[in-house]
């Protein structure tokens, strides 16, 4: 600990406060996470444990944030990221215009590179939203908090809990009580990511799990034998019965958006978990190779973390000159200097 | 996955010498230790002697296999073989003099039990020591609780253990649809089995990968049938063409074996003999600096001083 001057406090987590930092050694700006051992009789949460467990087992990628260290400290110990500016939910939030189609495909683009690189790791992140895509200061988004991350190796017949995932997010078969699934769960979630990335609002704001599924349910259609044969078999099928209800076209649910987007769109949201489209196959769908092309990094907006509201921030301040104006508007007359050019 | 696991970079080691040095480094710095403090009893004679700390080490580690085996709720067997794992990897680089191995291997347990997903409360599972009292029961989790960061340290934060268990099965599978010479694949799986059980309390799972157990155990448990497999591994598995893999693969087979054949628990007089002096040396050594030890710094937060010591319970309770 001595080896980091704590600069401020971010934010509270899942399982602990979050500081900001600097490494003296290097100068180095990152975030701490420091879990405290809350309730003592357990020992260390297994939300850090997951955590340690799927960050360890992986390499370096440019998608996922870095675990750089940890230590104990005090009652509990610390857990060492890069620090980060911001994540995707202020992005959405806060950015003054919507995102252009080019920064929105930008960001898809780095999130599927992300869930592809942990799925091909065996890695289900189990609760991916925009506020666990985390935004870099060159603009890079990196997937974090592996707080319910789960390895799909090693498990065999193991159950699954149903209970992740925060609701917005959480794929269907969750909702119906689900405890066997696979990796769809994220793909399901990366498609409402999308579509609130395309609306700049979240495509399913259920208040609870019961209207969650109603709000998956108006927009899919009520789910059938034929749409979703594996329905029958969920714990809570038969719980549960909603009026019969057609599917609604996504191009009216996400208004003026591209036809490739809208298709691939329809490749995530899809009730059975196998159909839907693996991040890889995502990453070669014709959405991402048609104009305008996907934004580069450098041309995607970085909020502030707790800084200036944006809006202010991001205001310009008065062009001096701009090339749009008339010229004599910029340029000054050469008569107004000639008076003081001829005391010289 | 296993080829770009920690597993792999980290605890497979290239032979049995390389983990004989890594014990005997970690016998001698406690040796140093011990008589660095100065005190009187700290003479060689106290202390145990390799050959001893490995004797009491198989007795414990035969202990955590029982305690595992007898736990209720049925304890899945890739998380035993996890916290075995544990065990046999925080004492490479750890004497038993300085941890008493009682405890440690309760808390591998435990950690294997959390880190699997195998989710017990530590009440549920300190319920598992059907010997203690409730008060008693509490104090263990109490130990265990302290413990259980010094053992992820200890573990350098590599908490996935790659078992054998699922490998196994993969090649049953694989036996059951493109080896139809062999007539009934499942009737291997028991000496199979009992093989992966006498494997885990040998070093095999520091030698070798997973995968290269379990078709060892499969071989092996086939060649005491009386059935012959080599054509499963030059036809099926590729290697006929590469002779090099195919005889470095017998070599690891032969290794394994040696391994196993070699196990044995120590005697019971031994043990007792053995278990005297590392009493002894516990209650001379360990008594000072524990909190330091069980890895977590001087903080203000720190609850409660860890109200006793191992020694108030003795682990012939566990059972």
């Amino acid at each position: 600990m001595e080896q980091y001057s704590i600069l401020g406090r971010i934010g509270e987590g899942a399982h602990g406060i979050v500081f900001k930092a600097k490494h003296i050694e290097t100068g180095e700006t990152v975030a701490l996470k420091k879990v405290a051992l809350r309730k003592l009789e357990e020992g260390i949460p297994n939300q850090a444990l997951r955590e340690i467990k799927a960050l360890q087992e992986i390499q370096d990628n440019q998608h996922v944030v870095k675990l750089k260290d940890f230590f104990p400290h005090g009652t509990g110990f610390v857990l060492v990221f890069d620090f980060m500016l911001s994540d995707l939910s202020e992005v959405i939030r806060n950015y003054q215009r919507p995102l252009s189609p080019a920064q929105v495909k930008g960001y898809m683009m780095m999130l599927l590179q992300g869930v592809a690189f942990l799925h091909h790791n065996n890695i289900m992140h189990r609760d991916l939203k925009p506020a666990n895509l985390l935004i870099s200061s060159s603009g890079h988004l990196k997937v974090a908090d592996f707080g319910l991350a789960r390895l799909f190796i090693n498990q065999g017949e193991r159950l699954y809990s149903h209970q992740v995932a925060t609701r917005w997010y959480r794929a269907p078969e969750l909702l119906y009580g689900a405890r066997k699934y696979d990796e769809g769960v994220d793909l399901w979630a990366v498609g409402c990511i999308f579509g609130e990335l395309l609306n700049s609002s979240p495509l399913f704001p259920g208040e609870n799990d019961i209207e969650q599924l109603c709000c998956v349910l108006r927009v899919l259609g009520t789910p059938t034998r034929n749409t979703w044969p594996e329905m029958v078999d969920l714990p809570d099928y038969n719980k549960i019965t909603f009026k019969e209800n057609p599917a609604i076209p996504l191009e009216e649910i996400v208004p003026d958006t591209s036809p490739q987007a809208i298709d691939l769109l329809y490749h995530f949201l899809v009730y059975p978990s196998r159909q839907r489209c693996s991040a890889t196959q995502a990453l070669i769908h014709p959405y991402f190779f048609s104009t305008p092309l996907p934004a580069h990094h450098s041309e995607l907006p970085i909020p502030q973390r707790g800084g200036f509201p944006p809006r202010q921030r991001l205001q310009a301040p008065p062009p001096d000159f701009s090339v749009d104006l008339p010229k004599e508007n910029s340029v000054v007359n050469p008569a107004l200097l000639r008076p003081h050019a001829s005391c010289l | 996955m296993f080829h770009n696991s920690s597993q792999k970079k980290f605890w497979i080691y290239k032979n049995e010498d390389e983990l004989e040095q890594l014990r005997c480094a970690a016998n001698e710095k406690f040796r140093r230790k011990a008589l660095e403090s100065g005190k009187p009893a700290a003479g060689d004679a106290m202390l145990l002697e390799r050959r001893e700390e490995d004797a009491l080490f198989r007795h414990y580690e035969r202990r955590l296999l029982d305690f595992c085996c007898a736990f209720k709720p049925v304890m899945p067997k890739s998380v035993v073989g996890t916290a075995i794992m544990y065990f046999r990897r925080f004492y490479l680089n750890n004497s038993i003099m300085e941890y008493h191995p009682r405890i440690i291997m309760l808390t591998c347990a435990y950690l294997s039990c959390k880190v699997d997903e195998f989710n017990v409360s530590s009440t549920q599972f300190v319920a598992n020591l059907l010997q203690e009292t409730p008060a008693g029961q509490e104090r263990v989790a109490e130990q265990i609780l302290e413990y259980e960061l010094l053992l992820i340290q200890q573990l350098n934060f590599h908490l996935v253990v790659h078992n054998p268990y699922r490998p196994m099965e993969g090649l049953l599978i694989d036996l059951k649809t493109r080896y139809p010479i062999l007539e009934n694949p499942e009737s291997l799986r028991k000496s199979a089995d009992d093989f992966l059980t006498q494997a885990a309390m040998t070093d095999a799972g520091l030698l070798f990968s997973p995968s290269q157990i379990a078709l060892t155990a499969i071989l092996n448990s086939a060649s005491r049938a009386g059935l012959n497999m080599e054509s499963y591994l030059t036809e099926f598995l590729g290697l006929k063409e590469d002779k090099e893999t195919l005889s470095k693969m017998y070599d690891s087979m032969r290794r394994m074996k040696t391994l196993l054949k070699k196990y044995e628990l120590p005697k019971q007089e031994e043990v007792n003999f053995y278990k005297q002096k590392l009493e002894r040396i516990h209650a001379e050594f360990s008594a000072s600096s524990n909190k330091r030890k069980r890895g977590y710094e001087e903080d203000d937060h720190m609850a409660k001083e860890p109200r006793l010591t191992e020694e108030d319970w003795t682990d012939e309770d566990l059972l």
